[in-house]
């Protein structure tokens, strides 16, 4: 399935993410580059929940939030290092996403998806009620990141490094065994139960990874946005990162990335689209699932698809019996 | 070494789907399993692996109970199956579809995975060249990299068996395989289903299809309204005339 061109491609697209500071022009586009990146760090992980094992979660706003509190909690108020007060959000955020999934999980698609908002609604509600811890209404001023990384640059490169790396991660759970456990499970749970795929466990363990990602998401976004209230988080962004998803695909991993960065640039760089924004998404999302249900990854499919040299679409099942023989007893003798 | 079920009894509400129904599957035999529409079949296939319970009697392997063993387990104690109507993920490569089977067999766990350590990358190689093995085996060299959403009804009846197989069952439950094939892709299925008892896989084989369950089995169970009505070996049952009143007529 491998194109030899990929690597290349991968090459290119890591030199050009790189150098972008130097070629983006403005400090406002390289803000949005990092906007971008942090949207991804929540994105390619919750893909995993909603692309791949498809539990369709509506609520990491909610995550997000938390783990920007926890981050300019720590980092802030309390004075702790950056780099742990990064870590310590994903972590918070993991733990949130084992407490939120383990009664939720069990739901079908619709009510987990309700739990997940009312999830996103209580988080807000409670940024706004304790006030001493999370200044409430007036909201948080976030510490940024200490040198190198405290200049524009220095922030983009740190956090598209941390989106580098999460792609990979996604992307290496995606290829193996268990990408194809989850999407065993979106598609027909009754198979991946019989090939011993514990579903209610699959689904927990990708969810509490997308709340780390989450989490470690919300602390990069607070340093963004160098201060933070609970109107910082409003419901939209839940159902933004989710419509990413599914604009870009079910399934694929570059599908929901342009995703993000098509719905995340296109209404802040083309000026009289930005007082559209929803109904820019709301096109967008229409027009996906009328026309491409698929999403955007699919389509990036069918295209490399048709440059590949047709091989004969022959349909017959013959069967090379003594290959066979051999092929069952390996499997026994091990 | 048997996979067995002992005076199974399952009702559904009012219903009594089977009643104190017994059969034994060993490894290396073609247990043929057939009998009118509703007459308990799929149910009793189901038992066994796993997606009921049964409100009476055992269902044991190897002597041990699992009658509340959940369908996993019983993966993990080697009893694979496939659908009467195939249920593969359409959207991966019929070899995703296969090495899909392997589950069991992938150490590394989730962690280790999104790292993909060294032995996720082991475990990888070994499941894709045991699911290439049986594809070409099962017939299917032509469609490995093809997506599973574009394979004909036959082709995706062969690779539900190559799945199966790749879960190094003992036994494989075959849930109407020959439904909707041609008479030349049932020889194919029948070739098949000889390698696999040669290999020492115990196949049961719920099937229509009674003059091929006849040819290919070494014992048949007949059920009718969720009760045996004859058990035997092929040429018994065929002449059973209690068999030839309810299902197969005159």
């Amino acid at each position: 399935m491998k194109f030899p061109n990929r690597a290349v491609a991968i090459l290119i697209v890591m030199a050009a993410l790189i150098t972008l500071p130097w070629w983006s022009g403005d400090l406002y586009k390289l803000h949005l580059a990092a906007l971008i990146c942090t949207y991804w760090v929540l994105i390619g992980g919750l893909n995993l929940v909603v692309g791949y094992s498809g539990q369709l979660s509506i609520g990491h706003v909610g995550l997000l939030a938390i783990g920007a509190y926890c981050f300019a909690i720590l980092a802030g108020t309390h004075g702790m290092h950056p780099a742990f007060a990064i870590a310590a959000s994903g972590a918070l955020c993991a733990l949130c996403g084992l407490l939120l999934g383990l009664p939720s999980l069990r739901l079908p698609g619709f009510y987990f998806a309700m739990a997940t908002l009312a999830f996103a609604l209580i988080v807000t509600e409670i940024t706004l009620a304790q006030g001493n811890l999370t200044g409430g209404g007036v909201g948080l001023p976030v510490p940024g990141f200490p040198p190198p990384f405290d200049t524009p640059r220095g922030t983009y490169w740190l956090i598209l490094a941390i989106a580098v790396l999460v792609t990979w991660l996604a992307w290496n759970v995606a290829r193996h065994t268990w990408g194809r456990g989850l999407v065993a499970v979106r598609d027909s749970a009754v198979t991946a139960q019989a090939v011993g795929v514990p579903v209610f466990r699959a689904k927990l363990t990708v969810f509490v990874f997308s709340g780390f990602t989450a989490g470690v998401a919300g602390a990069l976004f607070a340093v963004l946005q160098s201060y933070i209230t609970p109107d910082t988080f409003v419901f939209d962004l839940g159902l933004f990162f989710f419509v990413c998803i599914i604009i870009g695909g079910r399934g694929h991993i570059i599908g929901p990335a342009i995703g993000t960065i098509v719905l995340t640039a296109l209404p802040e760089m083309v000026a009289p689209l930005a007082k559209l924004g929803n109904f820019f998404y709301g096109l967008l999302l229409l027009a996906v699932v009328l026309l491409v249900p698929e999403g955007i990854g699919r389509v990036f499919e069918i295209l490399i698809e048709h440059f590949r040299p047709r091989r004969g679409e022959s349909h017959v099942v013959k069967p090379d019996l003594e290959r066979l023989a051999r092929a069952i007893e390996n499997g026994q003798s091990k | 070494m048997t996979l067995a079920a002992r005076d199974i009894t399952k009702r559904f509400g009012g219903l009594t789907a089977l009643a104190q129904v017994s059969l034994e599957l060993k490894p290396g035999e073609v247990h043929g399993l057939i009998g009118p529409n509703g007459s308990g079949k799929t149910t009793l296939l189901n038992l066994f692996s796993g997606y009921y319970r049964p409100d009476g009697g055992n269902i044991v392997i190897d002597e041990t109970e699992i009658s509340d063993a959940t369908v996993q387990k019983r993966a993990g104690l080697g009893v694979a199956r496939t659908f009467q109507k195939p249920r593969l993920l359409p959207t991966l490569s019929v070899l995703d579809n296969a090495m899909l089977g392997g589950w069991r067999d992938a150490r590394a766990g989730f962690l280790a995975t999104a790292f993909s350590l060294p032995q996720v990358k082991a475990d990888e190689r070994e499941l894709r060249s045991r699911a290439e093995e049986l594809l070409h085996g099962v017939g299917l060299s032509h469609a490995i990299g093809r997506r599973a959403n574009l394979l004909e009804h036959a082709e995706q009846r062969f690779l539900e068996i190559a799945r199966g197989l790749a879960q190094r069952p003992r036994f494989l439950l075959l849930d109407e395989p020959a439904g909707g094939l041609t008479p030349a892709e049932i020889e194919h299925l029948g070739a098949v289903i000889r390698v696999m008892r040669e290999s020492g896989v115990g196949v049961l084989l719920v099937e229509h299809h009674t003059d091929f369950v006849f040819r290919i089995s070494d014992r048949v169970t007949t059920l009718d309204v969720g009760a045996v009505i004859k058990h035997g070996t092929p040429d018994e049952v065929k002449r059973d005339p209690e068999v030839i009143r309810v299902y197969l007529g005159a």
